[in-house]
């Protein structure tokens, strides 16, 4: 098990706020990286919990098999659709070029 | 870059995985209510705030899908674990509304399976890794290819449509066989009514991963992953293509890349879309809007009953009960309508091997030129079945036949050339008929006297008689009235 | 005693009563969001137009005694996370400004078939994300008991409207205890209920597991009967339970009489101030002379609730979030080259430090490498902590409690320790981890600032948790305690 905290580094930083596309300043990954490294090393305690006979709990739920069944219903009017969107072109939302 | 040819006869081993994307033919889509038939809507239009992944907006979901995925399982020879789950799928790309991809990781509905085609009238069996369920994302369009474009526009209407993902195992050993196993996997899909098969507009898509090693090594070369081959023909050359490719950079002493490269078809190449040196992390997690599903050995036998005869099974009655080929048993079961059509014109009469030589010969030949399947052409299983009767009773020549069939194949309505094809050759002259009338005569003696002694059902019998030694060709009216003159 | 300071079952009899009409009612708390609207900031959106025009539709029902209900003509405030057709919704951030959803969340269509009126949109902390509402995008909320300190968060907008006289009642949101914490530190009352309790279907997400909306009001009569509208199943959240809702009022004055209330002893935190200590203690033992049986309990995992709460939530937020990109609603910056460089700048500068600071780290605890370390290990923590409750609930009927350890604090007092921040939730925190329900409650002052009560029941057992909270009310008569705000009123 990695020691993250100890270890979280400019590069992790960085590496985070892109996965996340977050722009981040070069002081603002320094900030964040001692920000980071104290909330982690606060929250320590997580890691010295004994889980290892415990099951994970994703859904707090006993609900189980909830499902709609397949009937079709009215949309959006395309205008209420597009009314929010920073960019357009006809009905259709407009993006950048995609390039990578 | 060399012939295929040349490089077939090598010492590495092909080694291909199939992914096959199959949008499930339901109603709405797969967390809201939207119509799923965004090829006709105007743009945008099937949209909601869930397919739009507007803020606060939450998924629910749709049954059938579920059952849909449930289904192919089954019919791919699957395992389905009595529990189940969704996850999130993180990234970021504009054809995503939610910046995430609901669908399934770790606990899928279905895994360890298994398909069984042919090559060239040899079995084979590829494994199935796993069948799971997820929603579509939408549609990006733009000027030329997307390297280039300075702007995409972007279309939700297929957002959140539902999509099997169907995962092969690394099985597959040539292009031949890759293109066998998807022709399979279609038809099976299509079968059980949950995918229309449709590559050319997307409801059915298919990615490969290839690689190559050196023959007798076990483990894995360098895969790269073949992305948008819309058709059998494209999968087919991609990999052949591909098998070429990194033949080559093999054989330079060069080393290959784990990327993902995009098939041309104009260009007949792949080209390197993105290399994965920067690995992606999906960071999948459970989705916590939707509740883990527990699917009880009741539900999965429900669903299971369901299921109709499989491509396999239809196979081999259709070798054991009409003694076709294996080659030519495969090939019209590999489409559901064209093995419908073909028993069909058997019902009506027609010769097995006759009604698969016309079904797979020309007939096939005009419906691919005009990518058109079999259901839509005009001419009907009874059309066929009747020119097939006219040959083998010798009306018409086969080379007259092939004429007819594409004159019938080419018109709306077939009936006015069939029709057409038994007069052209019909006898209606009294003095051919004259020796017809007196041979019937001669050789009915009995029928004869029971006519003159009032019997009028012995005159259908001679007519019958002068029909059958013109094979069919004497006009029945003139043949009738001849003889009704010389009895009398 | 003016309009605006009364409670919605007062001013629902005066309304059948024909003593006043909702717009009158209406525009006495419009007024005073005018008089003090700019001292609280409070609202982000002050509805006018949409509020009279509810009141007028009100005035028809009652005159018409055509389906009245308890909410008929009673002007609610609305958290700035929950989605309204048509009026901007933002969820205090910047990156939704100006967004107009093109539809109504659940709670708010059933607020509105029962004819309540809607005052506008609450400033809140930045999709929910802190406990002083200084995180709003937009600008911070003073407390109406002491301007220069904050009123607690996330919900900070609708406790201090309540608090003010600027709203009637108000709803709020509560992941890690964004509707009991600001309801302690503005004297208000804050109801967090069972997680699948009330529909989540339009509350625009922070937590997707922990989230859940709640009344926040003048007291716990018109809490239970604020909740009574809002729960039910809906059959657009595929998580909000089937459980038919019991009758929240029919329970309310049943007592404490026989009572088993547990204090976990975790609950007395380091660090908790010795007035707030001192204050629970009274507050414990006026419930004993009610008939209560008092016993001390331990929820062991308690100290572990905190560091699972700061990974569940982030990673599920770095999720949620995802969405805001710029390319089908809310901000995109300018001038980006390409998209992923778009992306960057819209994601940099239309969100707060606070829930970048998160979206880091829930994105971290989901990376490759770290999900089992963090995220796992922080779910199955999560499991221990339902069974402490679980446990806890075999030997008594609820759990009491302070909602803060501390009273309202000073304005920017810890906005650059985000660790010392995240402190205010302790005690809140492991209600919305452990699924149960919690309720706070007014229990005294510290140098005039209000001190609360948190009531904590099982899960779907809210009608336990309002019984308890409402004899103590009761018994304790701080109901009657206002706010300078709405005592200058008077
Ligand atoms: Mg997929
Ligand atoms: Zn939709």
């Amino acid at each position: 098990m990695p020691e993250p905290e100890s270890e979280l580094s400019s590069r992790e930083v960085e590496h985070v706020a892109r996965l996340a596309r977050l722009g981040i300043s070069q002081d603002e990954v320094v900030r964040y990286r001692d920000q980071l490294r104290h909330i982690l090393t606060a929250i320590n305690a997580l890691k010295r919990t004994d889980t290892s006979t415990v099951p994970a709990t994703a859904h707090p739920l006993e609900e189980r098999n909830v499902m709609r069944e397949d009937r079709s219903e009215p949309c959006l009017p395309a205008e209420a659709a597009l009314k929010n969107a920073p960019s357009r072109e006809d009905s259709y939302f407009k993006v950048k070029a995609i390039q990578e | 870059m060399r012939a295929f040819e040349a490089v077939t006869a090598t010492r590495y081993e092909v080694v291909v995985g199939l992914e096959v994307h199959a949008q499930v033919l339901t109603q709405s889509k797969m967390f809201c209510g939207c119509s799923t038939d965004y090829l006709v809507a105007p743009a945008n239009a099937n949209t909601c705030p869930v397919c739009l992944g507007l803020p606060g907006s939450l998924p629910v979901i749709n049954r059938r899908a579920v059952e849909a995925t449930i289904r192919t399982a089954l019919a791919l020879n699957c395992e389905i674990p009595a529990f189940s789950k969704f996850d999130r799928k993180n990234y970021f790309y504009p054809d995503l509304p939610k910046g995430y991809q609901i669908s399934q990781y770790d606990l899928p509905f279905s895994r360890h399976g298994h398909l069984d085609f042919d090559v060239n009238g040899e079995g084979r069996r590829c494994g199935i890794t796993r069948v799971h369920l997820e929603e579509d994302t939408g549609k990006l369009q733009h000027e030329g290819a997307i390297e280039q474009a300075q702007s995409s526009l972007v279309n939700f209407n297929r957002a959140g449509v539902p999509l099997m993902e169907i995962v092969s195992e690394p099985d597959l050993r040539s292009a031949d066989e890759a293109r066998e196993y998807v022709m399979r996997l279609r038809a099976i899909l299509q079968y059980i009514g949950v995918n229309n098969g449709d590559m050319e507009s997307g409801q059915l898509r298919c990615d490969a991963n290839v690689s190559l090693r050196p023959v007798g090594r076990t483990e894995f070369g360098t895969k790269v992953e073949v992305k948008n081959m819309n058709s059998f023909r494209a999968i087919h050359r991609a990999i052949e293509y591909e098998i070429v490719r990194q033949t080559e950079v093999l054989d330079a002493g060069g080393r290959l890349v784990q990327e993902t490269r995009g098939w041309n078809d104009a260009r007949g190449l792949t080209v390197s879309q993105r290399t994965k040196e920067f690995a992606e992390d999906y960071r999948y997690f459970p989705e916590p809007d939707l509740p883990p599903l527990e699917v009880s050995r009741e539900w999965v036998a429900e669903i299971g009953s369901t299921l109709p005869e499989l491509p396999a099974a239809r196979r081999e009655r259709l070798m054991a009960n009409f003694g076709l080929s294996p080659y030519d048993a495969s090939v019209l079961t590999s489409s559901k309508p064209m093995a419908e059509y073909f028993e069909e014109m058997v019902r009506l009469g027609a010769p097995a091997k006759a009604a698969a030589n016309w079904i797979l010969g020309d007939f096939s030949r005009f419906l691919n030129a005009d990518h058109k399947e079999i259901q839509d052409a005009s001419v009907k299983p009874a059309h066929l079945q009747q020119l097939i009767a006219l040959i083998d009773s010798g009306v018409i020549s086969g080379k007259m036949a092939k004429q007819t069939f594409e004159a019938m194949y080419r018109a709306p309505d077939p009936g006015p050339a069939l029709t057409a094809a038994k007069g052209s050759s019909q006898i209606s002259g009294d003095a051919e008929l004259a020796g017809i009338v007196d041979q019937v005569i001669a050789e009915n003696e009995k029928s004869v006297t029971d006519f003159k002694a009032g019997k009028e059902q012995a005159l259908k019998f001679l007519i019958g008689q002068g029909m059958k030694l013109s094979k069919g060709r004497a006009n029945p009216q003139r043949l009738e009235a001849l003889l009704r003159e010389k009895i009398s | 005693m003016k309009l605006f300071q009364r409670t919605i079952r007062d001013l629902h009899q005066m309304l059948l009563d024909r003593e006043i009409s909702s717009v009158e009612l209406t525009e006495s708390v419009l007024g005073h969001i005018d008089a003090v609207g700019e001292k609280t900031k409070a609202y982000l959106l002050v509805t006018r137009e949409l509020a009279l025009r509810q009141a007028k539709d009100a005035d028809d029902r009652l005159r018409a005694k055509r389906d009245v209900k308890p909410l008929t003509g009673i002007p609610i405030a609305l958290k700035d996370v929950l989605c309204v057709k048509d009026v901007v919704s933002t969820a205090g951030s910047k990156i939704l400004r100006g967004f107009t959803p093109p539809y109504s969340a659940t709670v708010v269509d059933r607020l509105e078939s029962e004819g309540a009126v809607f005052l506008g949109k609450t400033n809140c902390d930045e999709f929910a994300m802190g406990s002083s509402n200084e995180n709003s995008g937009y600008w911070p909320v003073h407390n109406p008991w002491g301007l220069d300190r904050v009123p607690g968060g996330s919900s900070g907008g609708s406790a201090a409207a309540v608090a003010s006289g600027e709203a009637i009642a108000a709803l709020g949101s509560d992941t890690g205890g964004s509707i009991r914490q600001p309801a302690a530190l503005t004297g208000t009352v804050g109801m967090k209920p069972t997680y699948g309790r009330v529909s989540r279907y339009g509350l625009i997400a922070f937590a997707s597991s922990l989230d859940q909306i709640g009344p926040m009001t003048r007291d716990v009569g018109d809490a239970a009967l604020l909740l009574q509208s809002l729960a039910g199943h809906d059959a657009r959240d595929s998580t909000s339970s089937t459980r038919p809702v019991p009758d929240y009022l029919a329970t309310l004055r049943k007592g404490v009489k026989g009572m088993r209330l547990g204090v976990p002893k975790e609950y007395f935190v380091t660090g908790m101030e010795p007035a707030v200590e001192q204050a629970i203690n009274d507050a414990i033992r006026l419930l004993e002379q009610q008939g209560a049986r008092i016993e001390e309990v331990s929820l062991p995992h308690s100290d572990v609730a905190l560091p699972a709460y700061y990974i569940i939530a982030p990673a599920e937020a770095s999720s949620n979030l995802a969405r805001y990109d710029g390319v089908r609603y809310g901000y995109q910056a300018e001038g980006a080259k390409n998209l992923i460089e778009e992306y960057m700048l819209t994601r940099q500068q239309g969100f707060g430090a606070e829930v970048k600071r998160r979206i880091m780290l829930g994105t971290y605890a989901l990376s490759s490498g770290y999900y089992d370390a963090y995220y796992l290990q922080a779910q199955k923590v999560r499991t221990l902590i339902i069974e402490d409750f679980t446990r806890a609930f075999e030997k008594v009927d609820a759990l009491l409690g302070a909602t803060s350890p501390t009273v309202a604090f000073r304005l920017g007092a810890k906005t650059q320790d985000p660790v010392a921040m995240y402190l205010n939730d302790i005690i809140t925190i492991p209600a919305n981890l452990g699924n149960v329900c919690g309720i706070s409650v007014p229990c005294g002052l510290a140098d005039g600032l209000p001190i609360g009560l948190q009531v904590i029941a099982p899960g779907f057992r809210e009608e336990i948790a309002l019984q308890v909270a409402y004899a103590f009310e009761a018994a304790a008569d701080f109901r009657k305690l206002q706010s300078p705000l709405m005592r200058a009123a008077a």
